[in-house]
């Protein structure tokens, strides 16, 4: 059930009456975008953002410009309750005389704030997965290995503007196809290059779980006799004479296990 | 006052280095600037230094401190084996409120340093087994003091230089040392005989093991018990590390090719 507000304020009052409240909605629409706007900031500060957000390319972007990612939120979201309140008393008081013109883009108005806070999102998370993903990279002194950190980034981002672009309603096929195709690559190269180590890792479950041989025993694997030392997911370490196997775990499923009992 | 003073210069004169035990941030930034080496050594590096050794342990006495710090610095040639070094940390509380000066060429290495890091096993690991063992001297079992040995990394050798007493209770079980549940598990296990056997990677291989290395040449302290005896003797024969919780005297020990390396009282952390 929809009630035209609008229509009954102007109903229940005077003409006089009906600008008063529209000007006192108003007011209150300012009091409460400026509310909304201090109780976002202490919100957010509080809920660790800023210092989750502290050293990205987004940050720094928004410090440049004298502000911060919280305060920009905070403004995002005292602006779009400011501009619903202006668009209520407008309605209320019926002063935008031509109401066609604007409700396309009042009712786009959402959709608009959605999207520029899905890029928001998309470009603090991006930056955010890049530094952590650098981090884990950092004690690799290869210069092939920065590529990484920045695809992941990228490819966040990429994805938060399809988010953003689809609420716009602009025709994102082409990009979706884009990205059905990288989605592909990355899980068709991503298998073949990490088969060894998918192989080794399910053959490792299993002598984890049932462990047919254990530290200590004397085994050959492929040729390779000694002490095992250490049994992990992926690999068996094997120890004879001052030499240590690190033999992978597919290995021990191809050429199987001989046990030797003294 | 001046002779004070003079005292003072005196023993900071013509240093190579300075060590800061588990500086602030603002005291390691009015030395960064300095033109004196500066090596922090603290558990966790927290001030981001790029000269930093790790202490593994909260070791409360400033000696033992210094001199794992010192073994450090050199092991990873921070300074050089003539350096004078001054040292400043914390005797009583957490400010820093003491200068020891070290002339690191009079110094005889201990090894401590080396215990940690140079043994097969993971520093991580170590560290974990020796939280456990002085854990287990400072509760004991049921109030009563106990005793234990912990032969950690080289599992393979160690188990084949070794037999079973009894059913090994961790036999296939996946338990690591650092795991929460293992404190309140190897206190129960405590009052088994024998040894705890543990991988490089801190994997609990086992319980009750009777170790049977040969004990000859082996050089601990004379009124050690049998339990110290078997520890040093394993760690003579094979790669291990041993770390002991003295059943008569309460004190963890670990010992490394066969020697008494470090020597902890629980009771003091």
């Amino acid at each position: 059930m929809q009630f035209d507000w609008p229509a009954i304020v102007r109903s229940l009052f005077s003409r006089e009456a009906v600008t008063a409240v529209a000007i006192s909605i108003l007011v209150l629409g300012v009091l409460l975008a400026y509310l909304a706007w201090r109780y976002m900031h202490y919100f957010l500060s509080d809920a660790g953002i800023d210092e989750a957000v502290e050293g990205t390319a987004f940050e720094r972007t928004a410090q440049r410009f004298g502000t911060s990612t919280v305060g920009l939120i905070a403004t995002l979201v005292g602006i779009s309750l400011y501009i619903a309140a202006i668009l209520l008393a407008g309605a209320v008081s019926q002063r935008f005389r031509d109401v066609s013109l604007w409700s396309p883009f009042v009712a786009y108005l959402p959709n608009l704030f959605v999207a520029l806070f899905a890029l928001m999102i998309g470009l603090i998370a991006g930056d955010k997965a890049k530094l952590s993903v650098s981090e884990k990279f950092r004690s690799i002194k290869l210069p092939e290995a920065e590529l990484l950190p920045e695809l992941v980034k990228y490819s966040i981002i990429f994805l938060a503007g399809l988010v953003a672009l689809g609420q716009l309603g602009v025709a994102t096929e082409a990009l979706l196809i884009l990205l059905a195709a990288y989605a592909f690559g990355l899980v068709f190269l991503g298998g073949l290059a990490f088969k060894q180590l998918l192989s080794a890792g399910a053959a490792g479950v299993y002598l984890v779980l049932s462990q047919p041989y254990s530290i200590g025993d004397e085994v050959r694997i492929q040729g390779q006799q000694g002490i095992v030392q250490e049994v992990d997911v992926f690999v068996t370490h094997i120890e004879s004479e001052g030499e240590e196997y690190v033999v992978p775990n597919d290995q021990v499923f191809a050429g199987g296990i001989v046990r030797i009992r003294g | 006052m001046n002779a004070l003073r003079e005292f003072l210069d005196d023993i900071v004169a013509d240093t190579d280095a300075v060590f800061l035990f588990s500086p602030s941030a603002s005291l390691y930034q009015s030395f960064e600037d300095d033109d004196t080496e500066v090596v922090v050594i603290a558990p966790e590096n927290t001030v981001d230094a790029g000269t930093f050794v790790e202490l593994p342990l909260e070791f409360t006495n400033m000696a033992d401190r210094i001199r794992f710090g010192v073994e450090g610095a050199l092991e990873q040639e921070y300074v050089e084996e003539d350096a004078d070094v001054v040292c400043i940390g914390d005797v009583f509380d957490d400010t820093p409120d003491s200068i020891v000066r070290v002339q690191v060429a009079e110094f005889s290495p201990s090894g401590v340093y080396g215990l940690f890091v140079n043994s097969r096993a993971e520093p991580s690991v170590i560290n974990d087994v020796l939280d456990v063992a002085v854990e287990l001297g400072k509760k004991g079992q049921k109030g009563k003091p106990v005793g234990a040995l912990f032969v950690v990394g080289d599992a393979g050798k160690v188990m084949n230089k070794s037999r079973p007493l009894s059913y090994n209770p961790f036999e296939k079980s996946h338990v690591h040392v650092g795991d929460p549940i293992v404190n309140v598990m190897l206190k129960e296990f405590s009052r088994l005989d024998g040894a705890f056997v543990i991988s490089d990677g801190g994997k609990i291989v086992s319980a009750y093991r009777y170790l049977e290395p040969s004990a000859e040449g082996v050089d601990i302290p004379k009124g050690l018990g049998a339990r110290h005896m078997a520890a040093g003797a394993v760690t003579r024969d094979t790669n291990a590390i041993a770390i002991v919780l003295s059943e008569s005297d309460g004190l963890v020990r670990a010992f490394k090719s066969g020697e008494l390396i470090l020597e902890v009282d629980p009771e003091e952390y």
